[in-house]
């Protein structure tokens, strides 16, 4: 019949998700007693998610099981009372407090205009289109854009509690600054009202369940951007830019704004990389395009410039959506694949 | 810059455990921890790094701070601690000297 040693030499044999040391040794089991041959194992409050700790519970439960002279085996997650309790409820760092959000990913840039929210309108539609669940935060103080490029108006649905349900279009989950911003409020006076909504919707925003949430920052590195990427969960960060030389040098800001805050960098989207005729089909690289590789970065997708992409910002139907068919759309999926791809090798 | 992956305080030992992204283990005794607090009022300005001496301290609460930092407060009220990942490795890798003169004593 074994002992509580025993169980603990068993219990070492299970490794903590993602890593190679074992839930005895980081801590996790606070205690291990046995009565008569039923086990009772209780965890140590910790970081660890409601869901890491039932799949290490099962595997408990079968490693146990499997031990000759073992009856039931019973396990608490719960917190113990008095000293051990220790600090409240503890999250890591860097891991979402959305919950029910998996990979949170946000697009900045150095500098306006070089087609950010086109490009994370685009990002998010081609990523749903790969059949993942997708949201978008329109986090843009200065010009929310997501409104009218998604076309819709419509006003977030309140909820229980203060929460707010995001606005549902084309299979996409939304949320803009410019849902609750009227047209008037100085742009002045937003950065700090708007830091104080933005930390709301992280909190009361029902995005329900998602596999990535794409964040379109306010753009420059200012103050207004910096804030929401420490604010912001992000697992990762891309960079938009064209490839003109002077945007380059924005893009280093850019980088740099990640690193400020640990946000691990994807990877760059070089917009406006080329021209593509629309008579002929033919590329002309108007701008000298491929600079953007020189910043080092992982080139995740090189997008050209083309009238329907506008227009379909315009209009409110992004051209992944309207025209599904066209190189842009194409090129618009192969980024979404590479951000996926970059994203899952990161492990928030 | 590594960040911690999981966080275990260990009331009954007294002690804070994380294990970083990069799977390395750091136990960080409570007394060691408060006594390197790196906030201004323990620190003070003048760049030269004190260890507040505090009888018993226990761990009472802990934020992160962005993707950068634990907020680490104490039992005796003392919550202006922000200890960034770099400083918590720093101090990971000196703790077996702490250990040591500790257990000297
Ligand atoms: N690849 C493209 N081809 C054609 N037009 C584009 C392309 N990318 C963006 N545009 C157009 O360029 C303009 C600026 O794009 P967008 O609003 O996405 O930029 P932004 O970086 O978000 O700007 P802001 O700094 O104002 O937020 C828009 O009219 C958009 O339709
Ligand atoms: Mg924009
Ligand atoms: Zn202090």
């Amino acid at each position: 019949m074994p002992n509580e040693k025993d169980i603990l030499t068993q219990l070492q044999k299970i490794p903590y998700p993602g890593s190679r040391h074992d839930i005895v040794t980081l801590g996790l089991v606070r205690t291990v007693t046995l009565q008569e041959n039923n086990v009772t194992v209780h965890f140590r409050p910790s970081s660890a998610t409601p869901d890491t700790l039932q799949r290490l519970s099962q595997k408990i439960t079968a490693t146990l099981s499997a031990v000759s002279g073992i009856g039931t085996v019973s396990i608490h997650t719960g917190r113990p009372s008095g000293p051990e309790a220790g600090p409240g409820p503890v999250t890591a760092p860097g891991k979402t407090p959305l919950p029910g959000v998996n990979k949170v990913i946000a697009v900045a840039s150095g500098k306006g205009g070089v087609g950010k929210s086109t490009v994370a309108v685009n990002l998010a539609m081609a990523i749903h289109a790969l059949g993942y669940r997708v949201g978008l935060l329109d986090a843009d103080v200065y010009g929310p854009s997501v409104p009218l490029m998604m076309g819709t108006e419509a006003v977030p649905r309140a909820g229980h509690d203060k929460k707010i349900f995001p606005v549902e279009k084309y299979g996409i989950s939304l949320i803009s600054m410019g849902f609750f911003l009227d047209d008037e409020s100085p742009v002045i006076w937003r950065g700090p009202v708007v830091m104080g909504i933005i930390r709301q919707f992280l909190r009361d925003v029902l995005w329900g369940e998602l596999d990535y949430l794409i964040v379109d920052l306010p753009p420059g590195t200012g103050d207004a951007s910096l804030t929401l990427a420490q604010e912001i969960p992000l697992s990762g960060g891309v960079v938009v830019s064209t490839p003109q030389d002077v945007a380059l040098l924005d893009v280093n800001r850019g980088i740099a704004m990640f690193r400020q805050v640990h946000v691990p960098i994807l990877g760059i989207v070089e917009n406006m990389s080329y021209y593509l005729c629309p008579h002929c089909g033919e590329r002309e690289e108007i701008f000298g395009h491929g600079g953007t590789a020189k910043t080092g970065l992982e080139v995740l997708g090189e997008i050209p410039l083309v009238e329907e992409v506008r227009t379909g910002g315009d209009t409110g139907k992004p051209i992944v959506l309207q025209h599904p068919e066209h190189p842009v759309s194409q090129a618009f999926r192969t980024l979404a694949a590479r951000v996926i791809e970059a994203s899952q090798m990161s492990i928030h | 810059m590594p960040i911690p992956a999981l966080i275990v305080p260990l009331m009954d030992e007294k002690a804070l455990r994380l294990l970083w992204d990069d799977d390395q283990i750091s136990t960080y005794p409570f007394p060691y921890l408060r006594g390197w607090c790196p906030c201004a009022g323990c620190q003070g300005h003048d760049g030269e790094r004190q260890f507040i001496k505090v009888e018993n301290p226990q761990l009472a609460t802990i934020k992160p701070v962005g993707n950068y930092a634990l907020n680490l407060g104490w039992s005796d009220g003392h919550d202006t601690g922000i200890y960034s990942f770099e400083y918590l490795r720093t101090l990971s890798d000196q703790v077996a000297e702490f250990n040591a003169t500790t257990t000297e004593r």
